[in-house]
């Protein structure tokens, strides 16, 4: 087994507080020393910072076709063409990113990324009628990004207020003048609503996540473009550094607003206000990770589970069919299906990632399932973020002199590793380079 | 054509087999391989052009104070399995590593196995046919020595062992014609074919040639040396041996048991029948068992000579048309077999099923081989279509009238074919595939090529299974020593089974009245 070629740095100082005896010990070292679970080489930033480039643009499109869907398709009972998103949302400004946008962080335009344009236009067949491309599945795969919205609203109670909203009188009342606007002129629907009224409330409160979805990515997709741009300009000194570079992104836009709004012939109808005081960390990123990283679903790959001989948890905080412990080899396993994801980041590698991965395994002929294992990488330091990110926002500093304080620290870090203690988690294989 | 043609046929393989050694060292594996395979082509030229015109027999007298004549011919049985053996030879040759060790030798020796196995079918004197019977031997032992597995010595010796007791007592067999023949010691099978043995002497003669052929097929329980010796053996060879070499105990059986001791034969069959019932179904119940695709094979092999050997004691026009198409049928698939499981091996280095799983993953498994290895487990389970179906049909349907009850637990013991093939398939084609031990590259379109020749074969032999059964409607139907009773009216007439109109096999089914009548 190749072992990591950099490790956490050896403290100068005798340590405040003794090892950690968990089986994950030197993962958590190295998140007390400011790293990350994924360990520090130079080939591991490649792959993180490549992966999230080739991520970043079909995300570009994920989060404007989500809004599309949540703010214009509604609850339109033939949803054919919803992939087909307008010109509108397809141009839509970019609000943390170019020269108009409210918190100018990263340097990126407003626009559309230009190798979306360009794949959107021509995909891999080349130029052919767009519901051609749509049905040959030429194009980005929008089915990923709705199973993540279906994860986050399956799961529901995972913090914040979000969900327990759903369930108030003011959204009802907001959705219900929503749907009641968008039938208007309509009795057959109309009729339904009346006799079967929870179902289209149901409908609604999934759009509300299409619309929290959409507003997650529309932030994360500038992050990982500047992530990329700062990496082709050597910026980043290792993985820990790009950790750090998430985690600050994460408190500069964690007031960000999460809302739903709809428009019907026109007019706004503010199904979740802005009022409300919902934000992107607590109701969208951090629900996000626990949903789609940890626990999604069982039944979505090849692999299937047998409820009755108690494979499935009874539990939903116990699932573990996430991208952190997803089986990426065998394509299309179980939890959020890598695959769709994995085919869209295909068309958006970086030359060295190509180059990196001609040289591993079967080269060109795999690279599906090595940039899925690349991904899995990005994701397990992007969740090393969130976990620095939380135990900044709820406990100590990593430089803190005061034992109980650093012990305090440990037993959040070790909590959290136990979630990996599981077989399927791939926290171990992540420590090697030979798992590709 | 003239009678010299045939002697190309032994030509091509004998001068492959002195030539080779001579070749440079200096020459590359890979090169040496395709010179191989030239010879195999070259034979199998020869046999399409004497298929196209049909060469006269040829008479040399040898050693004549011996009664040993060079007397070579070719006939509905033996030509398509002369020409299975050429195109076995020169795929499993193609098949072997490009970097093949000792490649010289190896390849000489396989051409030597051909020469032996090429002699034998074409030999019309008993005595040639032993001498041909036993040149086999030496080259097989030699390839498993020296290019076995882990154990290809315990496998040599054994298969040595076996094959030794095999062609002593075929040569005691063919002595003893000689020695009960009241017209003196005559070996030329036309002058076998006209002998009048006595009871006792057809007794004790078929007594010998079973325990030979059946060695040599195997049959249970003289099976002993095959899961063992197939287990070990190179690949290339393996595919000779199970797809060719094993044929000529089956050919044995036929040519003299049931064409020179016809009493015998048709008072014994019932036993012999139930032999190969017997080794169908421990077969096919061993195969299930086994954890090693190549034993599996072997015990599958042995199952499908069990329904070979029930084909011929049976001994109807219909029967021993299936037992020769069941001879070129299980010949192109279990080659095709051990191309898969060779190519396998060659990638994982194992053909351990416990050790896989999931090699159909498109991205990193071998899916293209375990198509190919799906397609021909397919075929040995009787799929219709494929090759497999016509000859296992015609060999039930040849047998049924005579013996039921046998038939019944034949047919059983194919259904089990069906159950290991689901089986080695489940585990090893599905389930996941373990990344750490997945770090072979995919196979490339050479190495595919001779498997792909062999499954273009298994599927056109499904769809026009006149390919299997036009060789031997005439000599079969001589050969019978029963009729087929719903065949009976028509028995007259030569026996159109397989030229039906349609391209599919169209056997004519038994009228209720018919079967009253029977």
């Amino acid at each position: 087994m190749t072992p990591p070629t950099a490790t956490a740095p050896e403290p100068v100082t005798a340590p405040l507080i003794p090892p950690s005896t968990h089986r994950y010990a030197d993962v958590i070292h190295r998140l007390e020393a400011g790293g990350s679970m994924l360990p520090d080489t130079p080939e591991n930033l490649m792959q993180i910072i490549g992966i999230y480039k080739a991520y970043a643009v079909p995300m570009d499109f994920y989060w404007r076709d989500l809004l599309y869907i949540a703010e214009q398709v509604f609850l339109d009972p033939l949803p054919a063409f919803k992939y087909f998103i307008s010109q509108e949302y397809l141009d839509l400004p970019n609000s943390y990113a170019g020269d108009q946008s409210k918190l100018r962080i990263w340097r990126g335009g407003e626009k559309a990324h230009p190798e979306l344009l360009e794949f959107m236009a021509n995909g891999e067949a080349g130029k052919m009628p767009k519901l051609l491309h749509h049905l040959w599945h030429d194009r980005i795969n929008m089915e990923f990004a709705e199973a993540c919205m279906e994860a986050m609203l399956w799961h529901q109670d995972m913090g914040g207020r979000f969900y327990d909203y759903l369930d108030s009188d003011a959204y009802r009342a907001n959705a219900d003048r929503a749907i009641k606007a968008y039938f208007r002129g309509n009795p057959l629907m109309l009729g339904l609503y009346r006799l079967f009224p929870e179902m289209f409330m149901e409908q609604v409160k999934k759009m509300s996540y299409y619309a929290n979805l959409g507003l997650f990515w529309e932030v994360m997709a500038p992050v990982f473009f500047e992530m990329s741009d700062i990496y082709d300009e050597g910026g980043f000194s290792g993985v820990p550094a790009a950790m750090d570079f998430l985690v600050n992104g994460i408190f500069a836009v964690a007031g960000r607003p999460i809302y739903h709004h709809v428009y019907i012939k026109g007019e706004c109808f503010e199904i979740i206000p802005k009022s409300e005081g919902f934000t992107w960390l607590y109701e969208a990123a951090l629900p996000y990770v626990e949903a789609v990283f940890y626990r999604t679903a069982p039944f979505r790959g090849t692999k299937s589970y047998n409820a009755q001989a108690y494979q499935v948890p009874s539990d939903q905080a116990d699932f573990h069919y996430g991208i952190l412990y997803a089986d990426v080899f065998p394509v299309g396993s179980a939890g959020i299906p890598p695959t769709l994801l994995m085919q869209d980041m295909l068309h958006f590698l970086p030359p060295y990632l190509v180059d990196l991965y001609k040289t591993h395994k079967r080269g060109e002929e795999d690279q599906l399932i090595q940039l899925g294992i690349t991904f899995q990488r990005s994701m397990y330091n992007v969740t090393s973020a969130v976990i620095q990110a939380l135990r900044d926002a709820l406990l100590y500093p990593l430089d803190d002199t005061d034992p109980e304080h650093l012990m305090a620290n440990r037993r959040f870090f070790e909590a959290q590793m136990d979630r990996f203690l599981r077989p399927e988690a791939r926290l171990s294989q992540i420590q090697t380079q030979d798992y590709r | 054509m003239g009678s010299s043609t045939l002697l190309l046929l032994l030509a091509a393989p004998l001068a492959g087999t002195l030539l080779l050694p001579l070749l440079p060292a200096t020459v590359a594996s890979v090169r040496v391989r395709g010179i191989a395979a030239l010879f195999g082509a070259l034979q199998l030229l020869v046999g399409l052009l004497c298929w196209q015109t049909p060469p006269a027999d040829l008479q040399l007298s040898w050693l004549p104070k011996l009664g040993l004549r060079l007397d070579l011919g070719l006939d509905g049985l033996s030509l398509p399995l002369v020409l299975l053996t050429a195109l076995i030879t020169s795929l499993s040759i193609l098949s072997a590593a490009a970097d093949q060790s000792r490649p010289r030798l190896f390849f000489s020796l396989m051409l030597a196995t051909n020469l032996g196995v090429v002699g034998g079918l074409l030999a019309r004197n008993a005595l040639l046919f032993v001498l041909a019977f036993e040149l086999v031997l030496i080259p097989i032992t030699l390839l498993v020595a020296v290019w076995g597995g882990e154990k290809r010595a315990g496998a040599a010796v054994r298969f040595l062992l076996y094959s030794a007791v095999s062609g002593l007592v075929l040569l005691a067999a063919v002595l003893a014609f000689a020695w009960f023949n009241p017209a003196g010691p005559l070996f030329a099978f036309e002058d076998l074919r006209q002998a009048q043995f006595s009871p006792t002497a057809q007794r004790w003669i078929l007594a010998l040639l079973l325990l030979s052929f059946g060695l040599k097929l195997p049959v249970f329980p003289l099976h002993g040396w095959q899961p063992f010796t197939y287990g070990q053996t190179p690949t290339p060879v393996v595919m000779l041996l199970a797809g060719s070499v094993s044929k000529l105990g089956a050919y044995g059986l036929l040519r003299f048991g049931v064409g020179f001791l016809p009493e015998t034969w048709a008072a014994w069959s019932p036993w012999i029948a139930a032999a190969g019932s017997i080794s169908a179904v421990y077969g096919a119940l061993n195969a299930i068992a086994q954890n090693d695709i190549r034993r599996l094979m072997a015990f599958s092999s042995l199952g499908h000579m069990g329904l070979l050997v029930l084909g011929l004691s049976a001994a109807t026009p219909l029967s021993l048309q299936g037992a020769v198409a069941q001879m070129l049928a299980h010949g192109i698939i279990v080659a095709l077999l051990f191309a898969c499981v060779g190519l396998i091996e060659r990638k994982t280095g194992t053909t351990a099923i416990p050790e896989l799983s999931g090699l159909m993953n498109p991205l990193r498994g071998l899916p293209f081989t375990m198509g190919m290895l799906l397609l021909a487990m397919m075929a040995a389970a009787g799929i219709p279509g494929l090759a497999g179906f016509p000859a296992e049909l015609l060999v039930f349907e040849g047998s049924w009238t005579i013996f039921p009850r046998i038939t019944l637990v034949s047919l059983i013991a194919s259904g089990f074919t069906a159950v290991y093939a689901v089986r080695l398939f489940n585990r090893v084609g599905f389930g996941r595939l373990d990344n750490e031990r997945a770090e072979w590259t995919s196979t490339c379109w050479s190495e595919r090529a001779p498997a792909m020749a062999l499954a273009v074969l298994v599927i056109a032999a499904g769809l026009w299974p006149t390919a299997l059964t036009g060789w031997s409607e005439t000599e079969s139907t001589g050969l019978a020593l029963r009729t087929q009773p719903f065949l009976s009216r028509s028995a007259a007439q030569p026996l159109s089974l397989a030229a039906a109109a349609s391209p599919l096999i169209a056997v004519t089914l038994p009228s209720a009245s018919e079967l009253r009548t029977s």
